[in-house]
């Protein structure tokens, strides 16, 4: 076995990758940066999702916790829908149903976007999962801090925003961790609507090379990425823990 | 000058009828000490007064302003919102189990209503806390969190925090009930030294001995009326009502 070293720099860290003699399992450089683009956009789908998630999250929970009768129908409806329905399902109907509809309703053609698509169904799904993590915290604080927080003259948006949905923060920060390294890895199905993400970009490799060894590629950097992630969530919620002796 | 006032205060959880028709007015610089067993409503009016509970019957006053009035759950009057903050904003409540803000430190926990509610300068609003935790005697406390903090000195700073919002009345619903014994002087000291500034108070309590000292006026409530009231002296050591002697009787 010869023993000839590629380095390169992948995502802040060096790659090494070692071939045989006989196969050609090498990464060339046209293919090393379609792993890359191909983690870009994993990398894209799940960090948007993540952050449209917990903003939007925050409003379909207080929407499922408001006395408001139409407010929690519809926040009750949204999760009810997303958290129900296959997340491929939603990826199809945004990206392949819309603009079906729309060529019936008006008879003009209407393309959408892949990674818009993507973007879209990720943020949609994260917000009805991320909505049920964050109403659950809400609720696991004890109500003596909103009676508190009322006596004191606080509102009720005071009351959330300044004493309820900080103390929430430490809890949510391990379900948001998970969540997000779900997103990142189901960011896969993305293949199915003309996206290359770092799983369908190896597999392609995998195919035209007949070489096992990107699937190998692939579960590295999907483990380094989700290490990282683990190790940043883990670091936060100590700190966000720090009132807590 | 009436600081509070019900009037035929009812009050219901479903089937379970708690107020049965409460009239209790209790006036400017007056310590009113409520007595009796639990469940005997005690607590369900001091925060019905605050509207943390909604009445189902009667009417409520504070400063001789109504605040809420009702007949079989429904609301009477419809007061605006905003009035009626601004009336509760004129009670103090003290609560058995503190619920200080645990994500802030013990200053934080005084200034924020304040800053948020008042809106005032927050260089104002951290003097007057810091007198406020002198005067509890924990100034040199403030920037801990209340997890570090033991339970009387907890409930101490729970006193400064309500006093920051100026109240006209404080509420202490059973302050010390959740205190080691050790830990109750220092919070009833504190509660003494309101009552001798003329705080108007309205406490419930099972420190008998504390309400003999400092209560101007003694009420004991049973099943969801008021039996007795009176002078510490009439209901503590003479009272008159079969249920006070034995309710004093078990307790004593």
């Amino acid at each position: 076995m010869v023993e000839k070293g590629f380095v390169c720099s992948l995502t802040g860290v060096s790659v090494q990758i070692f071939y045989d003699e006989g196969k050609i399992n090498v990464l060339n450089e046209t293919q090393l940066w379609a792993i890359f683009d191909g983690t870009i956009v994993t990398l894209e789908i799940a960090i948007v999702a993540i952050i449209f998630g917990a903003v939007f999250g925050v409003v379909v929970a207080l929407g499922r916790l408001s006395k408001n009768k139409a407010a929690n129908a519809l926040s009750w409806f949204y999760i009810w829908f997303f958290r129900g329905t296959p997340m491929l399902l939603q990826l199809f109907i945004i990206y392949y149903a819309i603009p079906i509809i729309y060529l019936d309703a008006t008879g003009a053609t209407f393309t959408v976007n892949p990674m818009i698509a993507a973007f879209v169904a990720f943020s949609l799904n994260a917000t009805a999962y991320l909505a049920e993590i964050i109403r659950a915290a809400i609720e696991s604080i004890d109500g003596g801090q909103m009676e508190a927080s009322k006596a004191l003259g606080m509102s009720y948006r005071q009351a959330m925003t300044k004493i309820i949905i900080p103390q929430t923060y430490k809890r949510l920060v391990a379900p948001l961790g998970n969540e997000l390294i779900m997103l990142l890895k189901d960011t896969s199905l993305v293949s199915t609507i003309a996206l290359f993400d770092l799983l369908r970009t190896t597999k392609t490799m995998a195919s035209a090379t007949g070489s096992w060894i990107y699937y190998i590629y692939a579960a590295a950097i999907y483990l380094f990425l989700t290490t990282i992630i683990q190790v940043v969530f883990d670091k936060m919620e100590k700190k966000l823990g720090i009132y807590e002796r | 000058m009436s600081m509070v006032k019900l009037v035929n205060v009812r009050k219901s959880f479903g089937d379970l009828e708690v107020l049965k028709g409460i009239n209790l007015e209790v006036l400017q610089g007056e310590v009113v000490c409520i007595i009796g067993a639990s469940g005997s409503g005690k607590s369900t009016m001091l925060r019905c007064l605050n509207q943390l509970e909604r009445i189902s019957d009667g009417e409520i006053y504070i400063e001789d302003v109504l605040s809420d009035k009702r007949a079989n759950n429904k609301d009477q009057m419809k007061i605006d919102p905003v009035t009626v903050q601004s009336l509760c904003a004129d009670l103090g409540m003290v609560f058995q189990s503190f619920n200080l803000f645990p994500h802030l430190t013990v200053i934080d926990n005084v200034t924020i209503a304040p800053l948020i509610v008042k809106k005032i300068d927050r260089k104002i609003a951290e003097t007057r806390a810091l007198d406020l935790l002198s005067m509890v005697g924990l100034s040199e406390k403030k920037d801990e969190y209340p997890s570090r903090l033991s339970g009387g000195q907890q409930q101490r700073v729970a006193i400064a925090r309500a006093l920051a919002m100026d109240p006209k009345i404080m509420m202490f619903d059973e302050p010390t009930s959740a205190l080691d014994p050790e830990l109750v002087g220092e919070v009833l000291a504190t509660m003494r030294q309101l009552a001798e500034k003329g705080m108007t108070m309205l406490i419930v309590t099972h420190e008998i001995g504390f309400a003999r000292e400092v209560a101007d006026r003694v009420i004991f409530m049973d099943g969801g009326v008021i039996c007795e009231e009176g002078t510490p002296e009439e209901v503590l050591l003479n009272p008159k009502e079969e249920r006070t002697k034995s309710f004093l009787n078990k307790i004593l």
